[in-house]
């Protein structure tokens, strides 16, 4: 079985740590994975702001890229979810692509997913360790586009050490969107508090999550209110990189 | 309704710093939310009742023109009038033409939205008619200056019990009343007497059904009821994408409205008005008209944001959106709200009037996913994104931060080279907390103004794994 | 009476029909359409709906009390003007409403029968003209499903005495609670094909309002409060 990661844009930039989780839980479960070296961006940002052309280009470019994977794994549920439920309608117009896209669409996975839904990978073959208390927030495009919820948490629960709390509204979007949050940083930051004071009233050492435009949102709303509670990626909790205090 | 929705974002704003009205809407927030999802597993299966009300109002915009034929052929055949306004200006002088027609001086009106987009209560009132709303909210904003409408189900929901309580106080000239009921109570003797002195009752309409040519009403208040039953004439106001054909149609309907809107499993009052009374039938309207809407309708069918015209009105994509929930029903500025609003305001006023509202969603889907005839509000926000981009609406440097982007992503080398030196310059920004608190460039702004912006961790996972692979001697 | 507004409302008539025509777009006369389209009249096909228990006089009862009505079971039809005495004797109102609290109120003919004196009431069988603070109803019939009552409007059932009212008391025979709304369209075709009734009111409950604070308060222009005396 051959996996392509979907390593991603903001994992590659921002956290490549996260990235180096995936791949470790990935073959721990039993994949052989590739890594196509050119891979970018999935085209998302371009697509959510009506750039279609260029949302076109580098969906091309992915189809291309990860043409010969069995799957496709993303450790995010925004870029898994722009491929499985928007490529079909990014490449519509492309007689060339247009069936290729349904079919990568179809063999795209967001990572829990992908490791208990696949992989079946079972909670005590979850290598993580975590001494202290996590709240995980659903992540909107992995849950409403994805149907991950129960994954993660199914996941969580292997990891030693580690004791899972709901906060409120965990379903709530973080106020993220991507540009959005530039576009209308003051709403976006507003969201972003709300979403702080449910992490900050739970009581929690961690927030968790599987998007890491989310944790980018939710760890600097929090820093600038002086919070201090951590925020990480669900990957990086399992595969036992999350270093609890 | 004058449209203010281009000043969205100073409207957002000063509604996030609005003391009052944060509170008001946190009391707002999450009881309609909780009581939707109670009242939805009463229903066995509310995804296929769902998937059948998606069905059944795309059947009726399918063949829109003959099910409008058929609603007024039988809506003719009991006695009412059908008539047909294009332009908000229509709808005023066609109710302004039947009220002098009949010599009518006061006229009670229940919700309408449609005659909030055509303003009609000013209409009315500058042609020297009395006008009354009767729905509660309404007649609470009506009071108050005509201050618009915040939310399509409960209008006046931004507004407190005290903030009521000063304006009848003042309003009426009545002693302040310190609880909501007493409140409800004085409206009520006020109205009453209204009702009894009406020469027209004015109404939106639901639905229209084209099986019988009949309006539905739907209201907890029963104030349509008393509108449409005790004036000589009643006027039924709604958009043609009103009709649904058949009352089996109605019943479906009904299932999700009140559940979608409120919570609750049906509302009080479900009226099917159809023609005028009967012989030796004491209350009723002696004349019957349809206003049939049309006012952007078409160009929303002719358009790909077609499927917004299932819409019934719910407000649950309100109920549920996280920015409606923060910003409030006024920020939008027009008649119709949250992410149903960001696609029939631009579509009704124009794109060039409302351009932020589109964009000002985070396309979470909590509102495609709780809408009941399956709107897929995103999709919608994100085609007429396209239609701004296109139509090159969007600042230049919102375009050229994309098409940047985009340049370099489909440039691998160039953007490994790019991002390497970005990732460390950006890291060293953060300096030992790992957090940049002021973004360098301009458009990243927004994003520092309430926020830090975590510091990438300083080299790509790209450069990282290109390493680990040559000293693994695994690359593919 | 409306010949002119109709005339000068063609045009906009034809506008609206053609632009429609146009975004979905239809040319010419097509019969299939209209065809299809009295097809699904007929059919009065119903969508998915809950499935209701067998005994449908105890869910209608069971769901009207949800909505804020209070139930009365009787055994037969005289008894209706001693159920309506010990229900208004039993009322307890807030010193404010005192004047709610009355013996004296209105009723359909289809009651005039009945022994209104014998009870110590004084109702009348007439409309009432909105300052009647008791009407006494019939109904059309009654839907299991969601507790609600169906009024059709006629000249022995005027509307305004289940609307007007601060107490509306509303008589149920068992026999005719159905389901759901289709199966009381379905009665009104039946019945009141050849004479489609005005309005077709259904009325779950007292009028309430939610307009102040989402706080629920009844009676907000209709009745405070409905009594249902469900017969049989």
């Amino acid at each position: 079985m051959r996996v392509g990661l979907l390593v991603t844009c903001l994992v590659d930039l921002m956290r490549p740590r996260v990235g180096f989780a995936a791949l470790e839980l990935l073959e721990r479960a039993g994949a052989t994975v590739v890594v196509p070296p050119a891979q970018t961006c999935c085209g998302q940002p371009a697509y959510n702001s009506g750039d279609r052309a260029d949302a076109a280009s580098l969906a091309r470019k992915l189809v291309d890229e990860f043409d010969d994977c069995d799957y496709v794994v993303a450790p995010s549920g925004s870029c898994s979810g722009m491929l499985r439920t928007h490529y079909a309608d990014v490449l519509r117009d492309d007689p060339a692509y247009a069936e290729r896209a349904k079919a990568l669409a179809a063999r795209t996975y967001e990572l829990t997913q992908f490791l208990v839904d696949v992989l079946k990978m079972r909670a005590d073959a979850v290598p993580g360790t975590f001494a202290g208390t996590i709240a995980y927030h659903d992540c909107c495009a992995g849950l409403r586009e994805m149907g991950v919820k129960a994954q993660p948490r199914a996941l969580l629960a292997g990891v030693d050490g580690l004791a899972v709390k709901e906060m409120a509204e965990p379903e709530t979007c973080c106020g993220f969107g991507g540009t959005f949050s530039i576009k209308f940083g003051e709403i976006s930051s507003r969201l972003a508090d709300n979403k702080c004071q449910h992490i900050v009233t739970a009581g929690v050492d961690a927030v968790v999550m599987g998007d890491v435009g989310c944790m980018l949102n939710v760890e600097g709303r929090l820093r600038r209110r002086g919070d201090t509670v951590r925020v990480l990626h669900v990957a990086e909790v399992l595969a036992g990189d999350g270093k609890a205090r | 309704m004058q449209v203010a929705s281009i000043h969205f974002k100073e409207r957002a704003h000063e509604k996030l710093n609005d003391a009052q009205l944060q509170k008001n809407l946190v009391k707002f927030k999450g009881k309609f939310v909780e009581a939707r999802r109670r009242a939805l597993t009463e229903l066995d299966d509310a995804d296929a009742t769902r998937d059948y009300a998606r069905d059944l109002r795309q059947r009726g915009l399918d063949a829109l023109d003959v099910w409008l034929e058929m609603f007024e052929r039988n809506a003719t055949a009991r006695g009412a009038t059908v008539l047909w306004a294009e332009t908000p200006a229509d709808i005023n002088r066609l109710v302004l033409e039947i009220a002098s027609r009949h010599g009518a001086h006061k006229v009670i009106k229940s919700k309408s939205m449609v005659s909030e987009e055509s303003a009609l209560d000013h209409a009315l009132e500058g042609a020297g008619h009395t006008v009354v709303e009767t729905d509660l909210g309404e007649y609470i904003l009506q009071i108050n200056d005509y201050e618009p409408p915040s939310h399509i189900i409960g209008p006046a929901l931004h507004k407190s019990k005290e903030e009521v309580s000063e304006l009848f106080a003042r309003k009426h000239g009545t002693p302040r009343k310190d609880d909501i009921e007493a409140l409800c109570l004085e409206a009520r003797h006020v109205l009453r007497e209204h009702y009894l002195t009406a020469d027209i009752g004015i109404s939106g309409g639901n639905f229209f059904v084209a099986e019988t040519g009949s309006v539905v009403l739907v209201t907890n208040e029963g104030n349509a009821t008393l509108a449409t039953t005790l004036p000589k004439v009643h006027i039924a106001i709604s958009g043609i994408e009103k009709v649904v054909p058949t009352l089996e149609d109605i019943a479906t309907l009904m299932r999700l409205l009140p559940r979608s809107a409120t919570g609750q499993s049906i509302s009080n009052y479900v009226d099917v008005l159809t023609g005028v009374k009967g012989d030796g039938e004491f209350h009723g309207a002696e004349h019957m008209y349809f206003i049939v809407v049309d006012s952007g309708r078409t160009s929303v069918l002719a358009s790909d944001v077609k499927e917004a015209l299932r819409c019934i009105r719910c407000g649950a994509c309100m109920n549920h959106c996280p920015v409606y929930q923060n910003v409030g029903g006024h920020s939008y500025g027009w008649v119709y709200p949250g992410p149903i609003g960001s696609i029939l305001t631009p579509m009704y006023v124009g794109l060039e009037n409302a351009p932020d509202l589109p964009q000002a969603s985070t396309l979470c889907n909590q509102c495609g996913i709780v809408c009941p005839v399956r709107i897929p509000l995103p999709d919608l926000q994100r085609k007429l994104r396209e239609k701004e981009f296109e139509g090159g609406m969007r600042p230049w440097h919102e375009r050229a931060g994309l098409k940047l982007w985009s340049w370099f992503a489909q440039r691998p080398a160039l953007y490994g080279w790019a991002s390497r030196i970005g990732v460390r310059h950006l890291h060293r920004l953060g300096g030992a907390r790992g957090m940049i608190r002021k973004l360098p460039l301009g458009f990243g702004a927004g994003w520092t103004d309430e926020r830090d912006m975590p510091a990438p961790a300083g080299r790509t996972f790209r450069e990282l794994y290109k390493e680990a692979a040559a000293r693994n001697g695994a690359l593919r | 009476m409306s010949d002119d507004l109709l005339a000068g409302n063609a045009a906009a008539r034809a506008a609206i029909l053609g632009r429609v025509r146009r975004a979905l777009g239809v040319v010419g006369e097509d019969a299939a359409r209209h065809a299809n389209a009295e097809r699904y009249v007929a059919e009065h096909r119903a969508g998915p709906r809950p499935a209701m228990p067998a005994d449908l006089g105890e869910r209608f009862a069971q769901r009207a009390r949800e909505m804020a009505s209070t139930v009365e079971r009787l055994a037969s039809r005289d008894q209706i003007p001693h159920a309506v005495a010990r229900y208004v004797d039993n009322l307890v109102v807030p010193a404010s409403l005192a004047e709610q609290k009355t013996r004296t109120g209105v009723c359909w003919p289809e009651f005039a029968d009945l022994d209104w004196a014998g009870a110590g009431l004084a109702i009348e069988p007439r409309p009432t003209q909105g300052h009647d603070r008791l009407g006494i109803t019939g109904c059309f019939c009654a839907l299991a499903e969601t507790g609600t009552l169906v009024f059709t409007s006629g000249a022995d059932t005027p509307t305004g005495t289940m609307l007007l009212p601060d107490t509306h008391i509303a008589v149920v025979r068992a026999d005719r609670v159905v389901s759901g709304m289709e199966e009381g369209f379905a009665l009104v075709r039946a019945e009141r094909g050849h004479d489609w009734p005005r309005a077709i009111n259904h009325v779950s409950g007292p009028s309430r309002t939610g307009d102040i604070e989402q706080t629920i308060v009844l009676g907000a222009h209709g009745p405070y409060r409905v009594h249902i005396l469900l017969l049989g």
